[in-house]
């Protein structure tokens, strides 16, 4: 086996956390059961990934074997990348899409050689009907970088593929390119949306966020009714009932009652005129536009967001460039005057 | 002054007497008919109203009576009204019922504030497959205003066509196309789950069910060379392939009874769901198994 393979293969059960290392390597299948077991999982980590590397060795294992268990251990831990997501469109008018899994991915890798001959393509399955794609790229001169790959999910005959982030913007056009042609589309865009959560972005672009529909066989309530305590002592009076129930109605009918896709931030360049109600300030009458970027972080935003109103810090209804977030598939917003 | 002494001895004391007196009558003649008339006409006040008062005074007696003698039969008239309460609760249950059972018609749908929220349910050879649904809402124009419809259906492309103009088609068209895209995901579902011994590989799948690659062989024992089979559906409105290519590796591959074979694979597969392909695929192996031993 190739030193750098067997490092990139300790590099990689280095980063996998005890808890989780007999799934993975279960779920990599490339050691088998019996061997597995003939290893002690109570050693410290280092003689353990020692000894799983023995056991690579021996069995022979490949670049490709290493590159499917960087691709598990990535499924596995999704949120430490950042992900993108590109929107790809075809002609109108066009065939019925025929998506041969095999022919895309053949497809795919012969136009990244075609190319660049200094790449690694790795494929994996997901679902019943999506595939992981590790890329680690390479140069004309330079072997390809495995600790820096950039890995795409792409679900078939769907329009949309994620893409996690990527330092080396240079190799982009050459991505997307593959990504059109290999799955039968003409054009493909960068959508303003990005997220660590893959299945949020998901949920978003393929429009699955709000899933409550009203049947005659739920006996779902309509509406979520106010909490406030009916059964509180008679003489505690609520102040500003009406407008409190107003302000849940509004929430509600803004936001649903639906969890919310997971973002972690939105983020509005502005380049339009400053506006003030008062004359001579410093900003005012200035022919330039004013340019700031505004971003607003949380672990889970549109749940925050959500909860502005109903805490009293906003007025409901909420401005429509926070409301519009799920709906326009975008968290990335210019603003400029019209 | 002769005629007073001529008419009485009284003289003219008398006299005046008799005119007073003539006087007195005169004016009680007078008086005493406003008198009598007024006393008569109270008279006649009273007794109107005391036999007013008679009257009333039956009729209170009469509800009276009426009300002791229905409330004798209170109890049969209160279980009457139970009795209507359950036949209305029972009406109740069954209109709920009915509604709940519309969706087995494949489309149903629910009124809601903004509209409506229509309920397609898939099925496939009489089996109830997944639901999926759409909410509109009813302004000008039509809208959708979220759906359950995998990304994958044509759904933009539909609604673009017929939903502001013929909103039944839009229904109709949408129905097609999930029954179709239901049916074919329960064949290849089925195959890989039912019919796993006869597949000499995975089954290569996609999102749409819409082309379907697979190697197979008509015994599980596996004595023969596989078949491998690749099947379109070009039609995404049909749970039949329009495209089937079925092709023999085996070394005997210029033999006519594989090439007989091959044909009648062919069009098993054109014309038949998948499971009942693999179906008579078993029965043709037990028949020959039959054949074998007698």
């Amino acid at each position: 086996m190739d030193e750098t393979v067997a490092e990139f293969i300790k590099r990689t059960i280095l980063k996998i956390p005890m808890t989780e290392m007999m799934t993975i390597l279960k779920a990599w299948d490339f050691l088998p059961e019996n061997q597995l077991q003939t290893v002690n999982f109570r050693q410290r980590k280092e003689s353990l990934v020692q000894d799983l590397v023995l056991l690579c060795e021996s069995k022979r294992a490949s670049l490709r074997d290493a590159a499917l268990l960087d691709i598990i251990y990535t499924q596995f831990h999704q949120h430490q990348k950042v992900w993108d997501v590109f929107q790809m469109s075809k002609e109108p008018g066009e065939d019925v899409d025929l998506f041969d899994m095999e022919r895309f991915k053949s497809s795919f890798e012969k136009i990244l050689r075609r190319a660049l001959k200094n790449v690694t393509v790795s494929f994996r399955d997901a679902e019943e009907n999506a595939v992981w794609i590790r890329i680690a790229w390479g140069t004309q001169y330079r072997k390809p970088n495995q600790y820096k790959p950039v890995y795409v999910v792409y679900y078939s005959q769907t329009p949309y593929a994620f893409t996690s982030f990527c330092h080396l913007k240079s190799n982009t056009p050459l991505l997307s390119q593959a990504l059109t042609v290999a799955s039968n589309h003409h054009k493909i865009v960068k959508m303003d949306l990005r997220s660590r959560y893959l299945d949020s972005l998901k949920a978003i672009v393929f429009k699955q966020y709000n899933q409550k529909f009203e049947t005659h066989n739920s006996t779902m309530p309509l509406q979520e009714t106010l909490e406030l305590d009916m059964h509180m002592d008679s003489r505690i009076i609520h102040e500003n009932k009406i407008e409190k129930e107003r302000v849940q109605r509004v929430t509600q009918e803004t936001f649903g009652d639906y969890p919310q896709p997971r973002l972690e931030f939105a983020q509005y360049k502005l380049e339009t005129k400053f506006r003030s109600d008062f004359h001579g300030g410093i900003l005012a009458e200035r022919k330039e536009p004013l340019r700031c970027l505004i971003k607003f972080s949380s672990p889970h935003l549109l749940e925050a967001l959500k909860s502005l109103a109903p805490a009293g810090i906003a007025d409901a209804p909420l401005s429509p460039l926070l409301t519009c977030i799920p709906n326009k598939g975008m968290n990335y917003f210019k603003i400029r005057d019209k | 002054m002769e005629w007073a002494n001529d008419k009485s001895k009284g003289g003219v004391l008398a006299h005046l007497e008799r005119l007073e007196t003539q006087m007195s009558r005169s004016c009680k003649n007078l008086e005493d008919p406003p008198r009598e008339t007024a006393e008569s006409d109270l008279g006649t006040k009273i007794h109107k109203l005391r036999c007013l008062r008679d009257k009333l005074r039956a009729e209170v007696k009469q509800r009276q009576a009426r009300i002791k003698a229905s409330t004798a039969n209170a109890e049969p008239d209160q279980t009457l009204e139970i009795s209507e309460q359950e036949a209305v609760g029972g009406k109740e249950e069954n209109m709920k019922a009915i509604l709940q059972a519309y969706r087995f018609t494949g489309l149903s749908g629910k009124r809601t504030s903004r509209g409506v929220c229509v309920c397609i349910s898939t099925a496939f050879e009489g089996n109830l497959l997944d639901s999926y649904f759409v909410d509109l809402v009813i302004q000008k124009p039509l809208r959708i205003h979220h759906h359950s419809v995998p990304v994958f259906i044509p759904l933009e492309e539909i609604s673009a066509k017929y939903l502001q103009t013929n909103i039944q088609h839009f229904l109709f068209c949408l129905c097609e196309y999930l029954n179709a895209y239901a049916g074919r995901k329960y064949q290849a579902d089925q195959l890989q789950r039912d019919f796993a011994a006869f597949l000499a590989g995975p089954l290569q799948r996609n999102s749409l069910c819409n082309l379907l690659s697979f190697t197979y062989k008509v015994e599980p024992q596996g004595r023969s060379f596989p078949f491998c089979a690749r099947l379109l559906y070009k039609d995404l409105t049909t749970t039949l392939p329009t495209d089937v290519t079925i092709t023999y590796q085996g070394t005997d591959a210029s033999s006519t009874s594989w090439e007989e074979q091959r044909a009648s694979h062919e069009n098993l597969f054109f014309t038949k769901p998948l499971y009942q392909v693999f179906t008579s695929f078993a029965r043709n192996g037990e028949r020959l198994d039959m054949s074998l031993v007698s």
